[in-house]
């Protein structure tokens, strides 16, 4: 029994696990830089929306509605792709010259010394920044609502008070807009978190990945255990995961949640 | 812009694979979510913890994950089970395996929705309702199930546009078999052979969005002919919540 034990445990601690288990920094990163992101930009594209100006209005809503529009798949391959095909056209047009172009034979980049090479934080960042811009339409919508529901007179009596339209904006707008925003940014940060799982997708060898690797069947006992296909109990052991950070993720923004809620509107508070 | 309407025609083969993946799970996963929502909203323990679980993990975990892991746990039972049943061509096939994982999931955020609307269903007409002798069958059919549907079509309308958008990644977890790809696969494919992001991807986004705007249509019309009693309906927003 002991030894099953022992076994077991070098088998869950062996080089291939630690590097599953380092892998999860991935998918932390992605989750919080997105989320980060996806704040930044909703605050963003509901400063637009509200925006007195009717051009930077209509950004803000085609942004805010495009973007919801489409699947969020689409958009999280396409905007890295597209993002390192603007900078190779951008290098291309500062490198090439005629005898490159003539010399490269595939049909992108325009020459090979234009080629961007992306490694795994590229891509990293380049997936986060995606993630963000998805998932800041969905928070430019909470955002739009929660600065409108913050009462009026809270407003007027800023205003009563001789602040500025910035000060009226940071102080007491934005400020008090985080209680009402609140509910729906926690539904947005559960759609990272469950999108983070899209990482492998861009060639990131995040838990996914890893979790395929670790599971494919192994027939050579010089490659390690022994085993047919274990794919399953891996993908279940993420589906436990995903499921208890969701759960923790409930709880962490309840907390978070009552504390904003203190000394603000009872109704807000359940 | 002939390209661009070359390209178009180009993916309608494609967008069908998208649609009848939506298509087949949505009437499924619709029965099932009544089923779950009911669960979950039973009397008995047992049941509702059940369907509660369910529902949370459902909805909690990435639709992604679950097709990786529905599929492999179906390949663990080939040798055993479905080689000798002489199905396995079947049950491994894409075109089951999607939407059996899709009904899942919609099953759950569906089920999320209606136990919301059963919540909100008026407790008075429920009273009135047993105060004239109607069986349970009965107070079900006539009070509950009308406002049930009435409450939650606003939101089930924004479901299975979601359900549509996430019929993206079905390929992306499950292999491709032959010519059989979806918008997102040609796409793809078509982006590895002349690295053309922006024509492929846009127009892969426009199917995706004209399907959706075909989907809010039809199910306006039906929200109107569910509100038909009302003075004046209230409008359907176009404001999809939440995908998975």
């Amino acid at each position: 029994m002991s030894e099953d034990l022992a076994f077991w445990l070098s088998y869950i601690t062996n080089g291939k696990h630690l590097t599953w288990y380092a892998s999860f920094q991935f998918t932390i990163f992605a989750a919080v830089f997105g989320g980060t992101l996806a704040v930044i930009f909703g605050l963003l594209g509901a400063t637009l929306k509200n925006s007195r100006f009717l051009p930077l209005r209509l950004i803000g809503t085609v942004y805010s509605s495009i973007v919801r529009g489409v699947p969020d798949v689409l958009f999280f391959l396409f905007f890295p792709l597209a993002f390192e095909q603007a900078v190779e056209w951008f290098i291309a047009g500062q490198v090439c010259t005629p005898e490159m172009l003539a010399a490269q034979s595939a049909a992108w980049p325009p020459c090979k010394e234009a080629n961007w090479f992306l490694g795994t934080p590229e891509y990293l960042v380049l997936a986060s920044v995606s993630l963000g811009l998805v998932y800041g339409a969905f928070a430019t919508n909470v955002i739009h609502g929660a600065l409108r529901s913050v009462p009026k007179g809270q407003l007027e009596a800023a205003r009563a008070y001789g602040m500025s339209a910035s000060q009226l904006l940071w102080r007491i707008h934005i400020r008090q807009m985080w209680v009402y925003a609140l509910p729906g940014l926690s539904n947005v940060w559960m759609l990272i978190i469950k999108a983070t799982s899209l990482l492998s997708l861009l060639q990131i060898a995040d838990i996914v990945l890893w979790a395929d690797r670790l599971g494919a069947p192994n027939f050579l006992p010089t490659v390690g255990l022994v085993h047919d296909d274990w794919r399953w109990r891996y993908y279940l052991v993420l589906f436990v995961f995903y499921i208890l950070v969701t759960l923790l993720s409930e709880r962490v923004f309840e907390a978070i949640m009552r504390r904003a809620g203190r000394g603000i509107l009872s109704e807000v508070r359940h | 812009m002939d390209r661009l309407l070359q390209e178009i025609a180009l993916f309608a083969p494609a967008a069908v694979f998208n649609v009848y993946f939506a298509a087949a799970s949505i009437p499924l996963g619709f029965v099932f979510a009544v089923a779950l929502a009911l669960g979950k909203a039973s009397p008995n323990p047992l049941i509702s913890r059940l369907s509660r679980g369910y529902i949370y993990a459902f909805r909690g975990s990435p639709l992604f994950i679950q097709f990786f892991m529905l599929y492999s746990l179906a390949l663990s039972f080939n040798v055993a089970v479905w080689k000798p049943w002489g199905i396995s061509w079947f049950v491994l096939h894409p075109l089951f395996i999607g939407p059996l994982v899709l009904t899942l999931n919609t099953g759950a955020y569906t089920a999320e929705i209606f136990y919301g609307a059963l919540r909100a269903v008026p407790r008075g007409e429920v009273e009135a309702a047993r105060a004239y002798g109607m069986s349970r069958a009965q107070q079900f059919r006539h009070v509950v199930w009308p406002n049930l549907i009435r409450l939650a079509w606003p939101a089930y309308t924004n479901e299975v546009v979601f359900l549509f958008h996430a019929t993206a990644i079905v390929y992306f977890a499950l292999p491709v078999i032959g010519n059989q790809r979806d918008l997102m696969i040609t796409a793809k494919d078509l982006f590895e052979r002349d690295y053309n992001a922006f024509l492929h991807f846009s127009v892969a986004a426009l199917w995706f969005l004209a399907v959706s705007l075909v989907v809010f249509f039809l199910f306006g019309l039906v929200y109107r002919r569910l509100m038909r009693h009302m003075p004046a309906a209230p409008g359907m927003r176009f404001a999809p919540k939440w995908l998975r």
